[in-house]
């Protein structure tokens, strides 16, 4: 039983951020920085839990979408026969910090190899992974090698592996979030740009806030059951409005207008390559749907940018992160009038 | 998505079209920052070549057995004998194979895949099975050079390179967005009109005739553009007559030499500039077969970005300055504490190491090494070995033809011969140990902060180079470890900031207490390789025992100096356009067999980098 995700107080910002990320996976995951002990691993959990369940293909490795593109077991199987269909709860998988290579990516089926001397793909990490979330702690502390491979998958959706005899791709769809503490070493700029959304969470100082915490972790550990119900209309709702927000995405208008205020904000800030047009572009959207609006306004474009772009902003060298938010929302405020 | 909706960057659309016209273009590296679409465009390249050619893509996760194709297991064990399964080259012979961030790539493995192409021969050996067949494909690779540089002498080898420029133009941001809004997940369509383009040129092409006066022409390109070695001017030759054929010319005219001179000699040039560079540094040997050397370049790549207000870096000596600065360090008596602010940081000057073959427990991305242990990635199997894990996939493969001979009945069975063992690299860091002189001869307020100026360079050199960083400040009376060594350079960046200046100069006291941080640090790492950063006008004024102040400077010089896996960076703070110079560093840095630079030498070479950043190409 998870803490439920509407009963997590405060951190308003990275509940909006998972949110939109799952509203719409092209956003492109999230980066959470910020201490321990802020929620952050407790409110991915309780999202995936909250969240309805997937149609996935029976029994294949990698939960295919049965209308996407397949992996290549599934398009075997395919030829032969209608592929059954299953429901599964989406997950949360996490990356530990000594992961090796093999672990990650898929290796040779040793045990099968020796037994029968045949080579079969042992799935890796990455497979469990597709269309899950795939929750790093501490990215920045990953070894470098690892971080490629694992950015080189998120950025193409797909898995290829090359080595041991084996020749395999599957789809490797997921939901990144990662967590840092910059205080313990920096992400090179280009792997924090792969990151769709950035946010900074704190604990929350005001004593209302915390006396709440306190309350309902209390109740929860107490009995979770019935905590559960307390809150189930919440989570009820929350989830209805999520795959509501997920129909009405394709249909949001985005207005030349709103895509000229995203160039606006993003020349005035002078940011490097396409990403961060088009993440805040993706979000505004998401955050629309979200919002059950019809087409996106400037306070859409606002909140999807100061979610897209605290991460990608010209930084002095080791100037703080942060400590360019304030540019940020002058930008903003110019641009968005 | 189709190949045609991409937005902008005409050179590199070209580059993909010429090599899709005739392979003898030699491939295309397309080079850009992050977010400039580079991987995008290489992608949709499948969308415009003939459906029947293969399209190979090469992971970053590739292991030599892979890349050149190895014992096939089932087929061994089925037939009885060794049967070879074809590897990457062997599957894109006669297409691509696509290499997304090249420069991440292991160079041997780079190089393994270079061979067979110019060679247009691959020759497997494996296992006692040699197997020789005919190799042609066209090399698709993309780099971010922020990420590293790629060799100059692999670099070479590919035929064409685009530079994807910054795109800011807003008209073209937008319809980049317009594009993704429509396409929510990208997948590559074929490219119809693009692919009829290409097989019309290829028709054309062997009637396309090259003129003396065009050949007079490119001879005129090539001596424009200098560039070592003789490749350029036959990739050029080919992407001229491709470029006629695709506009679908009889003739090569002087428009389309021009049309891909670029093509063919942008990352040349940027080649000539590396080898202007290494020159300067002649204890490095320049064998172009010397692994080592290439190696060694690859790590000079990452380079901090240029700082914003560099160019008055120059225009900040007022003549007044000086005079104000050598009374103080003529005084020394400066009892008040100061902290200046940090000067602004200046590219740098490339800080490498030689390659060593030492194997190693670290990590970073300094120096490539070769690692014991179970970290790092695995490259390829090894046929003895004491200290590696045991590569199951080669073990498996090696013993794959003896099975029958072993008469197996289920199990596979194995013996001590098949073993094969895994060989791992990883990048390895250093342990840049800075020693900074905050005494009162530093006090000049613009002296600490270029210093401190030169030390934040420093410092996003080590960033990007996953260095471990610790520093030793020695002022007043003694000297203090005020960063213990850390994977953070941000903190170090904030103790930077924070230094107070002031007092005497216990440089004795800042030797020793470096002394003892090597010895400690090389007692419970012994195989982390130090970079002492000594940042100092040199004139210590504090004794620790009765001798003279320079004998105790040089027998703690000599005491470092048998530290084996210590090197040595000296910068001079002093300011050399005082009459009153003492040289005191450079004597320190002769004892210490060091690297030595003033800071004006350091931010020259920043200078001189600017330039070339700017030269046209």
């Amino acid at each position: 039983m998870h803490f439920p995700f509407t009963a997590i107080v405060g951190q308003e910002q990275l509940k909006t951020a998972l949110i939109l990320n799952v509203i719409d996976p092209g956003v492109g995951g999230l980066l959470v920085m910020g201490e321990k002990g802020t929620a952050k691993s407790t409110a991915v959990r309780a999202l995936a839990e909250l969240l309805p369940q997937l149609t996935v293909v029976r029994e294949c490795r990698f939960h295919c979408q049965p209308d996407a593109e397949l992996c290549s077991f599934c398009q075997e199987r395919k030829k032969e026969a209608p592929l059954t269909l299953g429901q599964r709860k989406m997950r949360v998988v996490e990356l530990p910090l000594g992961i090796t290579e093999d672990r990650l990516i898929g290796t040779l089926d040793i045990e099968h190899a020796i037994k029968q001397g045949e080579k079969r793909f042992e799935p890796g990490l990455l497979a469990d992974a597709n269309r899950n979330f795939l929750y790093v702690d501490e990215v920045n502390l990953l070894e470098d090698h690892i971080i490629d491979l694992l950015l080189d998958s998120a950025a193409m959706g797909v898995n290829s592996v090359e080595r041991e005899g084996i020749s395999f791709s599957h789809p490797a769809r997921f939901i990144l979030v990662g967590t840092m503490n910059p205080e313990e070493g920096d992400l090179r700029p280009q792997l924090l740009d792969r990151f769709g959304l950035c946010v900074q969470v704190s604990g929350l100082h005001g004593k209302e806030q915390r006396m709440d915490i306190l309350r309902r972790k209390a109740a929860f550990d107490s009995d979770a059951t019935a905590f559960g119900v307390q809150w189930r209309e919440q989570q009820e709702e929350l989830a209805q409005r999520i795959v509501d927000a997920r129909e009405r995405l394709n249909s949001v208008e985005l207005t030349d207008s709103a895509l000229e205020k995203i160039v606006t904000i993003t020349s005035a800030l002078q940011l490097d390559g396409h990403r961060a047009d088009i993440v805040i572009m993706k979000s505004a959207r998401a955050l629309a749907a979200y919002r059950g609006l019809p087409d996106v306004g400037s306070a859409e474009i606002r909140d999807g940018a100061l979610l897209a772009l605290p991460h990608r902003q010209k930084r002095l060298p080791f100037e703080e992160l942060g400590s360019e938010r304030g540019r940020l929302e002058r930008v903003l405020e110019e641009s968005l009038p | 998505m189709k190949f045609s909706q991409f937005i902008g960057q005409e050179d590199a659309g070209l580059g993909l079209l010429l090599n899709a016209v005739d392979p003898r273009c030699g491939g295309l590296l397309l080079v850009g920052g992050r977010g400039s679409g580079k991987s995008t465009l290489a992608r949709l390249a499948r969308g415009i070549i003939p459906a029947h050619l293969p399209f190979v893509e090469l992971p970053l996760n590739v292991t030599e057995e892979s890349l050149l194709g190895g014992i096939d297991l089932e087929q061994t064990l089925a037939s009885g004998r060794p049967v070879l399964q074809p590897g990457i080259i062997s599957r894109a012979n006669g297409g691509v194979v696509f290499v997304d961030d090249i420069n991440l790539l292991s160079r041997e493995l780079l190089a393994l895949l270079m061979e067979p192409q110019s060679r247009g021969m691959e020759i497997i050996q494996r296992e006692g099975l040699t197997e020789q067949r005919e190799s042609s494909f066209v090399i698709l690779a993309t780099m971010n050079p922020e990420e590293g540089d790629l060799s100059p002498h692999l670099a070479d080898r590919i035929g064409l390179c685009a530079v994807m420029e910054e795109q800011n133009g807003r008209d073209e941001r937008l319809a980049i967005m317009r594009l993704a809004k429509e396409t929510p997940f990208f997948t590559v369509e074929h490219d119809r009109e693009a692919m009829d383009l290409i097989s019309v040129a290829r028709g054309l092409l062997p009637e396309v005739r090259f003129s003396a006066q065009a050949l007079e022409h490119l001879q005129q390109v090539v001596q424009r553009n200098i560039s070592p070695g003789h490749r350029g001017d036959l990739f050029l030759y080919h992407a001229a007559r491709a470029c006629a054929a695709l506009q679908g010319a009889a003739d090569v005219e002087k428009e389309h030499i021009d049309r891909v001179a670029n093509l063919v000699f942008s990352h040349r040039r940027l080649q000539l500039r590396e080898e202007e560079q290494n020159s300067t540094e002649p204890e490095q040997p320049h064998d172009q077969d010397q692994q080592q050397n290439n190696e060694q370049r690859d790590d000079q790549g990452e380079q901090p970005p240029p700082p914003e207000n560099g160019q008055d870096e120059n225009d900040r000596h007022p003549s007044g300055e000086g005079e104000h600065e050598s009374t103080v360090s003529m005084g020394e008596s400066a009892q008040r504490e100061e902290i200046m602010g940090v000067g602004a940081p200046f590219k740098l000057r490339r800080l490498s190491f030689r390659k060593d073959r030492r194997k190693r427990q670290a990590n970073g991305r300094r120096t490539r090494t070769r690692i014991k242990g179970r970290g790092g990635r695995y490259v390829k199997s090894l046929l003895s070995s004491t200290e590696h894990d045991i590569a199951i996939d080669a073990t498996l493969r090696a013993c794959a033809p003896f099975q029958k001979a072993r008469n197996r009945q289920g199990m596979l069975k194995i013996e001590q011969d098949d073993l094969r063992f895994r060989q791992r690299e990883r990048r390895m860091g250093h342990l840049v140990l800075f020693v900074v002189d905050g005494s009162g001869s530093m006090g000049a307020r613009q002296r600490m902060m270029e210093t401190k100026g030169a030390v934040q360079s420093l410092l996003l050199d080590c960033y990007q180079k996953r260095d471990k960083v610790a520093m030793i400040v020695f002022r007043k009376d003694r000297a203090e470890l005020v960063l213990p060594p850390t994977a953070s350079v941000e903190l170090a960046a904030r103790r930077l900031a924070e230094l107070p200046v002031g007092g005497k100069t216990p440089l004795a006291s800042g030797l020793l207490k470096t002394h003892r941080l090597v010895r400690r640090t090389s007692m419970h790492h012994p195989e982390q390789r130090i970079l002492v950063v000594l940042i100092t006008d040199g004139r210590g004024n504090q004794h620790l025992t009765p001798e003279t102040r320079k004998e105790e400077v040089s027998n703690l010089a000599g005491l470092l100096m048998e530290e084996p896996q210590c090197d040595f960076i000296v910068i001079d703070t002093e300011h050399k356009g005082n009459f009153l110079r003492s040289d005191l560093a450079m004597d320190l840095a002769r004892q210490l067999e060091a690297e030595y630079y003033t800071i004006e030498a350091l931010k020259s070479e920043y200078l001189a980098g600017m330039v070339q950043a700017r030269m046209p190409g």
